[in-house]
């Protein structure tokens, strides 16, 4: 029984009618090209539509050529074969679900002779029975054709094959050999790792993940560079403690001991306490200064400023200068990090001290605001004053807190004149240089500001101050 | 503490002051007393060992001054503060602190305390800052100062808000935070150093009033600060 038609309906070429297969070995006649030429390649294309109303009970392909083939279904390769005396049968009972199937052939001619042979033949459940021969229905996709194998429809260029021989004509005479049966081939399910889907989400998660890791890279080398402050400050501190704390208890205890051996008056030994007792103070001072550095609940501005004012007060006090605070209201608690309010306040107390050294003023004044995000501290005196051009470069007291506010990305200025007395202006970032580096990175943009650190010595003559000041 | 030098004209003592020491450490506690002792101003009637033994004992002495330690063991200092003014509204308390913490000695004055000292403090400036509390106008340094003010100005502190600084005690305040003595501000205002010390000694009590306002529980469990540092 052979029904082909209405099977491939358009999908063939017009004009040859179907013949039917050999019904000793199941086959077509040999198909090629009008054109034949050695070292040939020649790709050979068909559709079959399979009905949804009757499920496929058996469905197998013989297929060979002269000198090789390619075989694809639905444009997946089901298999090659190189001997054109034997035939290879395949299986396709599981692959030709109802809907449209596309065989594509590309044949492969060495010399001389070439042809393809086939023949499909398709067992239906309810009794039907299409067979389908390599003839004339089939097509030649030119050479150029990309993507030919999954095409669903044939193309505009596309040309009828040609029957060059009759199964079992000249030149192909000998009868197949034999017929080789592969496995029955199943269809290709995809996993859900081979879906689309789940590959771009999969990429899209690596894609994450390196973006994160490198995020934590980032984050690891700013927490090194944490660290390493860390490290600074402890070497630091503990000099500190070692210096000042050390030599101070070796103090003591040489004054104790001269006071112990005292074998004169009662006025002598009496001195000696005196300056222990005075050495001891200081030291406790000293003691507390520290640790004001590095207590960590100290860490917030309003402590600056008040460590500073205190500061500012003790020891202007002790120098016989007046000292005047004006603090902003309502400062904020926000974290003052400790290398940079070390630095201001090393750098306040520079100032401090050359105001009492050289300025001769009665008062001093300790100003102390804070804005968004920058510190601002001024210290000022009336007094002589001098011609910034005319410092020694070398050896001034106001290098020193150029250096330490460039330490700590602020900025100093210092505005005198002789006889119009001093003003030191020290600002400093309230976050320090490190964490703004790593922002400057992140966000790949400008440099923030303050970030250049810059000190510098300014001529000009001091503005007056308003009545709220200064008494004349 | 930036105290002036207490000049003993002033005013006549009726005789020594008595004081009370509380102090945790043996050695400390032991040398204070002579210390206090050998002014003739004092007298050290009592030394405790601990906040628990101060409430125990020292309501019956009824000492005219008492010497607090910040940190004691389990009762702090300043909850110790906060009880004994309840019990001994006249006696005044000074706090001892071995390093310079404004915010906490900020939370002494607020629990009652009169004044505060540096453990290392000059006997003289002991002398004179002793004597100063007793007449009620302890000094008061800048910084406590803007915190005092501060403290005034902030809003939403329930019936509290009540007690008010006048405008002439904020005007003091604001000179002291600025770091002019008491000397210098009588000369400001154009009063006496004595008048200068009275709105002190108004102020403290202000201060004393509004936090007796809020409840001594304050000071109990949340802010010992031995738990903080």
């Amino acid at each position: 029984m052979v029904v082909e038609a209405g099977l491939a309906g358009e999908a063939s070429p017009s004009g040859t009618s179907a013949r039917g297969l050999d019904p000793e070995w199941g086959v077509g006649a040999w198909i090629w090209d009008t054109n034949r030429f050695d070292k040939q390649t020649c790709r050979f294309w068909r559709a079959v539509d399979i009905p949804s109303d009757a499920p496929v009970a058996r469905a197998r392909l013989r297929i060979t050529a002269d000198n090789g083939f390619r075989l694809l279904v639905d444009g997946r390769e089901v298999g090659r074969g190189s001997d054109w005396r034997s035939l290879t049968e395949y299986d396709l009972t599981a692959l030709l679900r109802p809907g449209r199937h596309v065989f594509a052939v590309e044949a492969f001619n060495d010399r001389l002779e070439a042809g393809l042979l086939a023949g499909l033949v398709i067992s239906f459940m309810d009794g039907r029975v299409v067979e389908i021969g390599s003839d004339t229905n089939w097509w030649i996709v030119p050479r150029e054709e990309r993507g030919w194998e999954r095409r669903r429809q044939p193309g505009p260029g596309w040309r009828p094959a040609v029957v060059v021989g009759a199964f079992g004509a000249a030149p192909w005479t000998t009868r197949p050999l034999a017929v080789t049966e592969v496995p029955p081939l199943r269809p290709l399910e995809l996993r859900f790792w081979q879906q689309g889907w789940f590959q771009l989400t999969l990429l899209a998660c690596c894609g994450a993940t390196v973006v994160y890791c490198v995020g934590l890279m980032v984050r690891l080398a700013g927490q090194r560079e944490a660290e390493r402050l860390l490290q600074r400050e402890r070497v630091r501190i503990a000099r500190d403690l070692h210096d000042e704390l050390g030599a101070g208890l070796t103090q003591l205890l040489l004054l104790a001991e001269v006071a112990r051996k005292e074998p004169g008056p009662w006025e002598r030994v009496r001195e000696s306490l005196e300056a222990l007792c005075g050495r001891a103070r200081a030291l406790s001072v000293a003691l507390d200064e520290i640790v004001w550095a590095v207590n960590s609940r100290r860490d917030t501005l309003r402590d600056f400023v008040s460590h500073t004012c205190k500061y500012a007060q003790s020891f202007l006090g002790q120098a016989g200068v007046r000292c005047r605070l004006e603090v902003q209201a309502d400062l904020p608690a926000a974290p003052f990090a400790l290398p940079s309010r070390r630095n201001l306040f090393l750098a306040v107390k520079e100032a401090l001290n050359n105001a009492v050294k050289h300025s001769g003023a009665a008062e001093v004044f300790l100003i102390l605001r804070c804005g968004r995000d920058l510190v601002t501290v001024i210290v000022e005196d009336a007094g002589r004053g001098f011609d910034p051009a005319l410092l020694p470069a070398d050896r001034n007291g106001l290098a020193n807190l150029v250096q330490r506010m460039s330490e700590v990305g602020g900025h100093c200025v210092v505005e005198s004149a002789p006889g119009q007395g001093c003003r030191v202006t020290l600002e400093v970032p309230l976050h320090p240089p490190t964490t703004r580096g790593w922002k400057r990175f992140r966000f790949g943009g400008s440099d923030p500001p303050g970030a250049k650190a810059a000190g510098e010595l300014r001529a000009m003559p001091m503005p007056c101050r308003g009545a709220d000041g200064r008494k004349p | 503490m930036n105290a002036e030098v207490y000049k003993p004209t002033d005013r006549a003592l009726p005789g020594p002051l008595r004081v009370a020491l509380v102090e945790d450490q043996r050695e400390v506690r032991e040398s204070w007393a002579r210390l206090v002792g050998s002014f003739p101003e004092f007298r050290c009637i009592a030394t405790c060992a601990s906040g628990e033994e101060a409430l125990r004992t020292l309501p019956a002495l009824r000492p005219e001054v008492i010497l607090m330690d910040i940190f004691l063991p389990r009762m702090s200092g300043i909850e110790c503060t906060a009880r004994l003014k309840a019990t001994l509204p006249d006696s005044k308390i000074v706090i001892l602190t071995a390093s310079d913490d404004d915010e906490m000695v900020f939370l002494a004055l607020e629990a009652g305390a009169d004044g505060y000292l540096l453990k290392r403090t000059e006997p003289e400036s002991l002398r004179a800052a002793l004597l100063d509390v007793w007449k009620g106008g302890a000094p008061m340094s800048s910084v406590i100062a803007r915190l005092v003010v501060e403290s005034f100005r902030q809003k939403g502190r329930g019936q509290a808000d009540t007690v008010r600084l006048s405008a002439r005690e904020e005007e003091i305040l604001v000179l002291l935070s600025k770091g002019y003595t008491n000397k210098e501000i009588a000369d400001r205002l154009e009063v006496s150093t004595e008048t200068v010390r009275t709105h002190l000694k108004h102020i403290y009590e202000k201060l004393h009033v509004r936090s007796r306002a809020e409840a001594v529980a304050r000071y109990m469990t949340a802010r010992l600060p031995r738990a903080e540092g």
